[in-house]
């Protein structure tokens, strides 16, 4: 526990700290985008690695939420704050509309159903000039100061990307984490316990759309200009490949996922030549070595810092204990 | 009528029939058998019971309501729990995560409210962790509580699965085959087992092979074969019933 707590206390620093140590404005622009695309994946990971419901689509939402923010708040000049939050709503109402009538698809055709969407959403971008600016794209304004600065916006993204990481930690560390998992890795003992299976992945799923929607407006605002051709398919695949790499199950993992798989092609620069090949290849190191993911290997080197103790032993029920146990409950 | 009941009840799957107006009465209190070979028709009536199943014909009725297309999910809320023939067990959860999940049924907390971690929501998870614990040192997994539940013993996680079963406070209890693959010793920590959740007032519904088990543990059994009810009653009675002989050995 104690090695957790230190990790965790050196991450919030070295996070918070990162405008002062960073080398260029281009690590910090870095930084700022892996805080947004966080934001996205942190609620994403609540439907892929928890619910196990494989949505590529969530770049539809990214866009819709982008867009909310790019129109509304940059053409209709309304506070960028309550904009922010707008996209947020918007991005939970499509959610809402998309997973209604997709979720109850087994897991294939679901996959196919959020690709589908972000496909329209693409092409309505490009139908809707008029709205949307179609191919040229639309400026997007930057927060009032302090967030006006490249230092300011990283903070406020990192913030917000802090408080959503401590709602999804939230959803995956007590009862509702535990019955996402059953729907992802035994939908038929989820039933025998009680968990409504559509509800509970449907509400997963409009969080995670609040998220993305949030996501798109930092996203855009941090671009500075947004077309249809920024939100392509291949940034919903790698949403879903961070999650996948990172480690189903996890937080810490998809986290980890996000930070390497943005920044390492970014940093090393004969790994931006390699470009897509290099996601291919990283993730197929991953699924054949690693299949339960980075993160996996935190908890291994974790565990291997503590000591070994394995006891099988064959041990008796404790009939009395049981009953006072059963006894009590049924008294309830 | 009180208890949990088949009424009649039968169930075809394209023509062929599982089950043919097959009637059992489960009261609490009781340890009930339910035998039969291969195909009799045991595990669909669980699945009546338990709600994977709507039947063709008849009803299933608890203390008089009718739950026959009632959802499965219903059937932890009136406070009917089941195991699986295959253990059904979330490999990656500890031991401890896999019992909680049991308490689903009295989880108020809502999506958002767990978001916030609200202190309600903590102090319920504290609850349910504390009933689950108790609950799995009473059938003996008390040693391996934050063990990966794929890393259990295969009798354990049988005994992990009937935990996680009594965590929603079930009235009544089916087991599919709990003694399958269990060794002698194994066996008899199951036997105790039932037999202390039956002198707790819960009835258990007894699916099993092993009649030997059967006879000397129930109270009531019902002999099934091709889907009907060849006899019921004591389990002397039911041992020494002529229709269940020759079922059993093919006389």
């Amino acid at each position: 526990m104690n090695h957790k707590l230190t990790a965790a206390l050196v991450g919030a620093v070295l996070i918070g700290t990162l405008p002062f140590w960073a080398t260029d404005q281009y690590q910090l622009h870095l930084a700022t985008l892996i805080g947004a695309y966080w934001i996205l994946i942190s609620g994403l990971n609540l439907v892929v690695g928890y619910s196990g419901q494989l949505s590529i689509g969530h770049v539809g939402l990214l866009a819709i939420g982008a867009y909310t923010f790019a129109i509304v708040a940059g053409k209709h000049e309304l506070n960028p704050y309550l904009t922010l939050l707008l996209s947020g709503g918007i991005g939970g109402v499509c959610g809402l509309l998309l997973g209604l009538p997709s979720l109850r698809l087994p897991g294939f055709y679901f996959a196919m159903a959020t690709i589908a969407f972000a496909m329209i959403v693409s092409e309505l971008l490009l139908a809707q000039g008029g709205l949307t600016g179609g191919g040229v794209g639309l400026p997007a304004p930057t927060f009032p100061a302090p967030f006006d600065t490249p230092a300011g916006f990283y903070w406020l993204t990192a913030l917000i990307a802090l408080i959503v990481t401590w709602l999804s930690w939230n959803v995956a560390r007590f009862m509702w984490g535990r019955g996402l998992i059953a729907i992802r890795d035994n939908p038929v003992a989820a039933q025998a316990v009680g968990i409504p299976l559509f509800r509970a992945k449907i509400s997963v799923f409009v969080f995670s759309g609040v998220t993305a929607g949030i996501a798109g407006a930092l996203f855009a605002s941090l671009q500075g200009y947004i077309t249809p051709d920024t939100f392509i398919f291949e940034l919903g695949l790698f949403f879903f490949v961070c999650i996948i790499i990172g480690g189903r199950g996890s937080i810490l993992g998809p986290f980890l996922g996000t930070v390497v798989l943005t920044a390492l092609p970014e940093l090393v620069a004969p790994l931006a030549k390699l470009g897509t090949l290099f996601y291919g290849l990283l993730l197929l190191a991953v699924v054949l070595l690693v299949p339960e993911g980075i993160g996996r290997l935190v908890d291994v080197g974790i565990a291997r810092l503590r000591p070994k103790k394995i006891d099988s032993v064959l041990v008796n029920p404790d009939t009395e204990r049981l009953a006072t146990a059963v006894k009590r409950g049924r008294s309830q | 009528m009180s208890g949990l009941q088949v009424i009649e009840a039968s169930k075809s799957f394209g023509g062929v029939a599982a089950l043919s107006g097959a009637s059992l009465a489960l009261q609490p209190g009781e340890i009930h058998g339910l035998i039969g070979p291969n195909g009799s028709g045991k595990t669909t009536l669980l699945n009546l019971l338990s709600g994977y199943y709507e039947p063709s014909a008849g009803q299933v009725k608890l203390n008089g309501e009718d739950l026959s297309q009632a959802a499965v999910q219903r059937r932890a809320v009136v406070g009917i729990a089941r195991t699986f023939q295959k253990p059904r067990l979330l490999p990656t959860l500890t031991v401890l995560e896999n019992a909680v999940l049991g308490g689903w049924r009295d989880t108020q907390s809502g999506f958002v409210a767990t978001a916030l971690a609200l202190p309600k929501v903590r102090a319920e998870d504290a609850e349910l962790q504390e009933r689950a614990s108790e609950l799995l040192h009473g059938v003996g997994l008390g040693h391996a509580l934050n063990r990966r539940a794929m890393l259990l013993e295969h009798a354990d996680q049988r005994f992990l699965e009937i935990a996680r079963a009594l965590a929603a406070r079930p009235n009544y209890l089916l087991l599919d085959e709990p003694a399958g693959g269990l060794t002698g010793a194994e066996i008899e920590r199951l036997g105790a087992i039932i037999t202390t959740l039956r002198d707790c007032g819960l009835g258990v519904l007894l699916v099993e092979h092993h009649t030997d088990f059967v006879f000397r543990l129930c109270d009531t059994v019902t002999a099934l074969d091709l889907g009907r009810v060849i006899k019921h009653g004591k389990p002397s009675d039911v041992r020494a019933d002529s229709n269940v002989i020759r079922v059993y050995l093919g006389a």
